[in-house]
């Protein structure tokens, strides 16, 4: 009955809207085993717009799948809108993340054999949530997609196809939603676009946005970035300009080759 | 293009298993009749033995033809497919599209070219098991000595060869006609024509049966051929018949499967084309094994009841159409399951963004085993009506009843192969594809 009841109700708001506590992710075992994640602990305040930046390697990627319930941290708890996400079955985890976290990739990820209003409502539907059209196209609406609902994925642009994958990323009104390169495969203009929608979901709707990516004008976007650098992280920059986004990854990336280097010497002598 | 066509043949073996296979098979089964002719064609061999060796491989022969016809284009048309991903590359290098349809015609000869060869020995030894059939019988006189010459080998490299050609340049140059990332949507008018050809043919097949003396002993020729036709037309018209059929089915289906429902009634009816590879098999192999199986018990009820004793050309003529039934029911298998394994496979990427969008393993699951039933009861029941349609007019010609006496159980049996392949492939493959972690499906694009 309770459980019935959780489900009705959109799950309530908490002030933390994800929490990592000392999360640790190994790949592959023995001599050849690579920690893409050592001891990462953070948290995200709800209505937050962060962007987690680091060089090729640093355990960005991991650090997203992990926190979205995509992998499975091998250490360490992960706390989405205050709940722990369980250890269970992949079924189990899956149910979890379309209830409390929504996603945007850089491939879209749309189905091509749905339309713009049918790919939005999805998530609801695979919930057994009833899909109310009203609220679906109110947001495509928002998205600036109003009058192309009966589209097929392949007949829209990039920027319209990313934009109809933050349509569905908010639909369910998530706890967190999670962008991984969401202007990797985007034009300038297109690419100012999304960011900018991005932005406005979080200052409107007061939704939570977690923003991975390379680009230090993309981050800049964001209120805070963290970086990371070999699986850690390596501080953070409040109210971020391109620029000093593009500087501190400079430095940052001084830092790891010069750690790589003190390892060599270190295995020679 | 040719170094390339067998590089990939060399490095890539699994890919070309299947149409490999089908080659194999359809070489074996033509050599193997077509023996017959060279055996006939030998000096002093009489008239009657002749005939009969004749007759039984023309007939199977046509059979052979265009079952070899459709296994390969079947098997092909999924390898080109699969494929997409390096023959865009190749575009995208600087390959033409008569580049890459000579890469994959050619591919596609050294492989028919290869199973042919290995199909010699099994042929050879099947032309003697079938002379010695013959002659068991008392058909074939005792003292003629099995031959394997320039008609085995002709039609076996000819047949195949052909059939591996023309299927691989229709395959390729669907592939490459379309730009890289349109929409094929139409070309649906030549498919339509094709279809309602076919069924215009089957039709008079099957109608000729009424025109036809009823003791005849070729009359079981026309409704058998008029059902095959009739099927063929069936699974090219398939399609954009289920497509419509779900348009009206999908508010129920959404109703009472879900979002399971919800989702396969939309992939099926926005999935024709790659429908049409699954759905042929399938209506194939109902339509031709029903239609064979029910017809040769008619005739052989028949021939008891008229009172006449068996004579070896009516045994002849059931030992023959079960051979015929077996090497369709084969074949289909190896089609059925490859166009859906495949096809499946195929689809890793889709699986791995629905799971992405929020469905559980399980929903997953759902969906593909509804496409699943939703595929086997149309393939089931166009094959079917099929079948009686070639069933129907011979049982009325040949006896005085309208419908054969034959219980169902032959029928069922036949239902239950092809649902049991059907489910079976579908469900194993999509289980086995659901192992990848959903992240990993969407981005890995092979």
């Amino acid at each position: 009955m309770a459980m019935f009841d959780r489900k009705r109700q959109p799950p309530s708001r908490t002030a933390e809207a994800l929490r990592l506590e000392s999360v640790t992710k190994v790949y592959g075992t023995g001599d050849g085993a690579v920690t893409a994640l050592d001891g990462v602990t953070l948290s995200l305040p709800t209505g937050s717009f962060t962007a987690v930046m680091g060089p090729s390697g640093s355990g960005k990627s991991t650090l997203l799948q992990c926190a979205a319930g995509l992998d499975r941290a091998d250490q360490g708890r992960i706390l989405v809108d205050g709940e722990e996400m369980g250890g269970g079955s992949e079924a189990a985890l899956t149910k979890f993340r379309r209830q409390r976290i929504g996603f945007i990739f850089q491939q879209y990820n749309l189905l091509p054999t749905l339309t713009v209003e049918e790919n939005t409502s999805l998530p609801l539907r695979l919930a057994g949530r009833r899909a109310d059209p009203e609220r679906v196209r109110a947001i495509l609406t928002q998205v600036g997609l109003g009058r192309r609902l009966g589209h097929l994925p392949d007949q829209l642009s990039g920027g319209q196809r990313q934009r109809v994958a933050i349509a569905r990323a908010l639909v369910t009104r998530p706890g967190v939603v999670f962008a991984d390169e969401p202007t990797g495969a985007l034009d300038t203009r297109s690419a100012r676009d999304v960011l900018g929608l991005l932005r406005e979901t979080v200052r409107v709707h007061g939704s939570t946005v977690v923003l991975v990516t390379h680009d230090p004008v993309a981050a800049s976007y964001a209120d805070t970035v963290l970086f990371l650098a070999d699986g850690r992280l390596a501080g953070s920059l409040p109210a971020p300009t391109a620029e000093a986004v593009a500087e501190r990854m400079t430095h940052l990336g001084d830092r790891v080759a010069a750690r790589h280097v003190d390892d060599s010497s270190l295995m020679e002598v | 293009m040719l170094f390339l066509a067998l590089r990939s043949v060399r490095k890539r073996p699994g890919r070309f298993l299947a149409t490999l296979l089908s080659a194999f098979l359809g070489a074996v089964v033509i050599m193997t009749f077509s023996s017959l002719h060279d055996t006939a064609a030998a000096p002093g061999v009489d008239a009657v033995s002749s005939e009969s060796m004749t007759i039984s491989a023309g007939v199977v022969g046509g059979y052979g033809s265009l079952l070899v016809f459709f296994a390969i284009a079947s098997t092909l048309t999924v390898s080109v497919r699969q494929r997409a991903e390096e023959i865009h590359l190749l575009r995208c290098t600087g390959a033409t599209p008569a580049q890459i349809t000579r890469m994959v015609v050619g591919e596609s000869a050294v492989v028919a070219l290869a199973g042919t060869l290995l199909a010699i020995g099994p042929a050879v030894l099947g032309g003697r098991l079938l002379l010695d059939l013959f002659k068991d019988s008392g058909q074939v006189a005792a003292r003629i000595e099995p031959a394997f010459g320039a008609m085995a080998l002709g039609s076996g490299f000819g047949i195949t060869l052909l059939a591996s050609v023309g299927a691989a340049f229709l395959a390729v140059r669907r592939a490459t006609r379309a730009p890289s990332g349109a929409r094929k949507r139409s070309r649906g008018r030549g498919r339509t024509l094709a279809g309602c050809a076919a069924l215009v043919a089957g039709a008079g097949g099957v109608l000729t049966t009424y025109a036809v003396d009823s003791t005849e002993e070729m009359l079981m020729a026309f409704p058998a051929y008029g059902a095959i036709l009739l099927s063929v037309g069936f699974a090219v018209l398939a399609p954009s018949l289920l497509g419509r059929m779900l348009q009206l089915l999908s508010r129920p289906l959404a109703a009472v499967g879900g979002a399971g429902g919800y989702l396969g009634a939309r992939n099926l009816r926005r999935r024709g084309a790659e429908l049409a590879g699954i759905l042929m098999p399938m209506i194939i192999f109902t339509g031709m094994a029903t239609a064979t199986l029910y017809i040769q018990g008619v005739e052989s009820d028949w021939v008891t009841s008229s009172g006449l004793d068996k004579t070896v050309d009516d045994k002849n003529l059931e030992t023959l159409n079960l051979v015929v039934v077996g090497i369709i029911v084969v074949f289909s298998c190896i089609m059925l399951v490859n166009s859906l394994y495949a096809a499946t496979s195929y689809r890793r990427r889709e699986f791995g963004q629905q799971r992405l969008a929020g469905a559980t393993p399980g929903q997953v699951l759902g969906v593909v085993g509804l496409e699943a039933v939703i595929l086997t009861l149309t393939g089931l029941f166009l094959g079917t009506v099929a079948g009686i349609a070639g069933i129907i007019p011979f049982t009325t010609v040949r006896t005085d009843q309208v419908v054969p006496d034959q219980g169902p159980a032959t029928w069922l049996a036949i239902m239950a192969v092809a649902t049991v392949v059907t489910l079976g492939t579908s469900l194993g493959t999509a289980r086995r594809t659901l192992r990848t972690p959903a992240v990993d499906a969407v981005t890995v694009a092979a």
